[in-house]
């Protein structure tokens, strides 16, 4: 017995310490390549150009350069809101693929952040999907839940989980496995017109601290200038609305369950909550009682927004660093007088953290997209080219394309891309770029359920139009959306 | 012919006795094979599809599964429809979108059509320009419309602050009152060439020489018009509503792109509610049940149609 049980500890401690310095020798005990503890706007200057990376001789350990081969891509692109530059990185990436993979026959289709989702399920639905998806982040756990996906992680594609955000792994992971690789992931910002704030009678140089503030502000610049003072979104079935909302939502306490804390369990509801009926009511204030936001807020997006902002119609926004390049591309359409007026509103564009709630709670959708690669019975033919799809993929999340694909509008999903020498370019070309990264510790993801798409996309925006339209009170309208919700959860409801 | 076929085949018997409808069926194979092609297009583009929605409907479709692991919840979807209190919000909206574009489409149509008909000098030039909102790309006119409603920045908010009438732009779309009556006169703008072409030939088809008698026994215009000219007009009145009702019925492109069916579903009608609740919340199920609700009612006018065709027929045939 003795010896049976002495002889099972050695094999034990053996097996034990190969599996160990198995691991070891892998990325699975792998530091994270940047120190998210220090993440500071100067902790990512000092990091940025500090390493050298080089995307081809990695992703040729993944597959071979030599490789010939078929892979077929829909991807959430470029859309009327995003600056030209963004629009030019992208042709540069899809060349610079089809220069390193020359026998890799690349078919790829660019979809609105709007319309993928639809198409995607359709497709899915006649098993005519492409073999790899770039979905927006609320998408993945849907589609990994109803079986569509291959699970993926990102040491498939010569990367480590540690490579990535942990919030953005969760958005991937659907029962313990994962099912894809975070392309990107973004923070935004408050934007404002600093001449519009001085001629409010507002410091033009600060940013309302909290949400109460922003309703007030809102107000002051709507009485005494006549314009909209902040640029609500309401539209449905339009991403532009929850990554508005939901960062006022959760500021105020509330969420649509308990997403904002730190080890979710989406077990109960939350919209209907004292803390997210006063968020739901600050719009109510800014939309009803004091009409200082865009009448258009229910049909428009923020690609709506961009244009009043530009014309000094708009005091305040929630959004990317890339507006501040839009305006620019838009102020190159404008004529005569026009062109002096949005110069002005451009030299008075600041950017701030995005506002607090009443208990000093500051927070922002931990947003971004998803790679993944389909299983092969809901392809268009049947197959999937393994290979080809990991070195597209590789591709992608390589510290140098999943940061130059996120140029002005995000940030790299793989976090080497930080380091890279573009990060360093971007630091110095992008204004405002370090206040979106310095909110990137305040992300929250959307909840990781199949539910999501539909809770974000329809019910968060059937709540705030309820309430705006005055066809419900904002205590009904958030009870009908936690009703909604609830039934969503429980499989009835229409 | 084919009868004297079949009689013949039968008198040199060819062919085995039969009675009845194998009989006919018989006599008339050749009829059969000519239309068997189509019938089989037919089947495979539409009455499969039809009962894969039927079938579709008495399932359950949650987000997390697969549609090829429904659930089976029987008349559930149809219950769940029947109770709610959107459906029955947005089937007002849709007849009022209905009843209300068909009958003044047809209206503003017809009085074109009885302009048109007059001869004038630019009369080929205003029945071109009058026709461009038909021909016009949905899609286009609907985002073009969407800017002129706009209501913050609008064309016609614009025009109306500008000459002092009024302090704000009015609010077309963004108001649960208002965006219904926006959203049918864009459609009615669209649709009123279609029934302005099809009335205007109806009106060639009016015999001359009655009204020219009818003016000799002294029948002033408005008599002439309500005792000659539209009883004439009769079939064509009836099949022209009739299609613009279906077209109604069917709607999508108008109210989907200008306001996707919002503020609060204040401008859904059935089809945008059927795409959301399909596409947009994957409730194939209830969406299938809500379609074959649509299908009842399409077929229903379709039958209306159908005998308002045949009634043309008849007609034609007695005279």
């Amino acid at each position: 017995m003795t010896s049976f049980k002495l002889g099972a500890a050695v094999l034990r401690c053996a097996v034990a310490s190969a599996f160990l310095a198995s691991a070891m020798s892998t990325s699975v005990f792998a530091a994270p390549p940047v120190d998210l503890s220090k993440w500071s706007p100067d902790y990512v200057k000092s990091v940025a150009g500090t390493k050298d990376f080089d995307t081809a001789a990695d992703c040729s350990k993944v597959t071979p350069l030599d490789y010939k081969g078929r892979v077929t891509l829909w991807y959430q692109g470029v859309f009327e809101g995003d600056p030209d530059i963004l629009r030019q990185n992208y042709k540069d990436f899809f060349a610079a693929f089809r220069a390193t993979y020359p026998n890799i026959t690349l078919e790829d289709q660019g979809l609105t952040y709007n319309d993928l989702l639809d198409k995607f399920r359709t497709a899915l639905l006649g098993n005519a999907a492409p073999m790899v998806a770039r979905l927006q982040i609320l998408g993945g756990t849907e589609f990994a839940a109803k079986g569509y996906l291959q699970p993926l992680k990102p040491e498939d594609v010569g990367y480590s989980t540690d490579d990535f955000w942990p919030g953005a792994m969760k958005a991937v992971t659907w029962q313990g496995v994962t099912y894809g690789v975070p392309t990107n992931n973004e923070t935004m910002a408050f934007i404002w017109n600093a001449d519009i704030f001085k001629r409010a009678g507002l410091d033009p140089e600060k940013a309302p601290a909290t949400w109460d503030e922003v309703v007030k502000d809102s107000k002051i610049i709507h009485d005494k200038l006549g314009v909209s003072g902040y640029g609500l979104v309401a539209r449905k079935n339009a991403g532009n609305t929850p990554y508005r909302f939901m960062p006022q939502l959760w500021a105020y306490g509330g969420g649509v369950f308990d997403e904002a804390t730190a080890n979710p369990t989406y077990k109960e509801v939350e919209l209907d909550s004292p803390q997210s009926k006063a968020a739901l009511q600050a719009s109510y204030d800014m939309y009803v009682r004091d009409k200082s936001v865009p009448v258009s807020a229910l049909t428009n997006q923020q690609a709506d927004n961009q244009p009043l902002f530009l014309a000094g119609q708009l005091g305040m926004m929630i959004s990317h660093p890339s507006d501040y390049l839009v305006m620019q591309d838009l102020l190159k359409k404008t004529t005569g007088t026009d062109t002096q007026k949005a110069q002005t509103v451009i030299d008075n564009m600041r950017y701030g953290l995005i506002p607090t709630g009443p208990d000093g709670k500051r927070a922002v959708v931990f947003g971004g997209s998803n790679i993944h690669i389909l299983k092969p019975e809901y392809v268009d033919g049947g197959k999937v080219d393994m290979p080809a799809a990991k070195a597209l993929i590789c591709f992608w999340t390589s510290p140098e394309w999943s940061l130059k694909l996120a140029w002005v509008g995000s940030n790299p999903g793989n976090l080497n891309g930080f380091l890279t020498k573009w990060m360093k370019t971007r630091l110095e070309t992008t204004k405002f770029l370090d206040v979106t990264t310095s909110m990137l510790p305040y992300g929250i993801p959307f909840p990781a359920l199949p539910q999501s798409p539909e809770i974000m996309n329809i019910i968060v925006p059937d709540m705030l139009q309820n309430a705006l339209t005055g066809a419900m009170t904002v205590d009904e309208a958030a009870a009908d959306a936690a009703k909604k919700v609830k039934d969503l959860m429980g499989g009835g409801g229409l | 012919m084919t009868i004297v076929t079949g009689q013949a085949e039968m008198s040199r018997g060819a062919v085995p006795v039969r009675t009845g409808v194998l009989r006919k069926i018989w006599v008339h194979r050749a009829d059969y094979a000519y239309v068997l092609p189509a019938i089989v297009v037919m089947l495979i583009v539409i009455a499969y599809p039809i009962y894969y929605t039927i079938d579709l409907s008495f399932f359950k479709t949650p987000p997390g599964l697969q549609l090829k692991d429904k659930i089976f919840v029987g008349f559930d979807n149809y219950a769940a429809i029947l109770t709610s209190e959107v459906f029955w919000k947005v089937t007002l909206n849709t007849l009022t979108w209905t009843i209300a574009s068909t009958a003044l489409s047809f209206a503003l149509g017809f009085a074109a059509a009885l302009a048109l008909h007059r001869d004038f000098l630019g009369r080929g030039v205003m029945r071109a320009i009058l026709i461009i909102p038909w021909v016009i790309s949905a899609v286009a006119a609907s985002y073009i419309w969407k800017w002129i409603y706009h209501s913050d920045f609008g064309i016609i908010g614009a025009v109306l602050v500008e000459l002092h009438i009024l302090d704000r732009p009015p609010n077309f779309i963004d108001s649960v009152n208002t965006v219904l009556p926006s959203l049918i006169v864009v459609n009615i703008w669209r649709e009123f060439p279609f029934a302005m072409i099809m009335m205007m030939a109806g009106l060639q088809t009016v015999p001359d020489q009655l009204l020219r008698a009818a003016k000799v026994d002294g029948a002033n215009a408005w008599q002439r018009f309500w005792h000659v000219t539209f009883p004439h007009l009769s079939n064509v009145s009836t099949v022209t509503i009739l299609l613009l009702a279906v077209a109604n019925f069917n709607s999508f492109i108008i109210p989907w792109i200008m306001t996707g069916g919002g503020p609060a579903n204040a401008s859904h009608i059935w089809i945008t509610h059927i795409y959301e609740l399909a596409f947009g919340r994957q409730r194939w199920g209830v969406a299938a049940a809500y379609s074959v609700l649509l299908f009842i009612i399409l077929m229903t006018l379709g039958y209306f149609y159908v005998r308002a065709l045949s009634g043309n027929e008849r007609k034609e045939r007695g005279a």
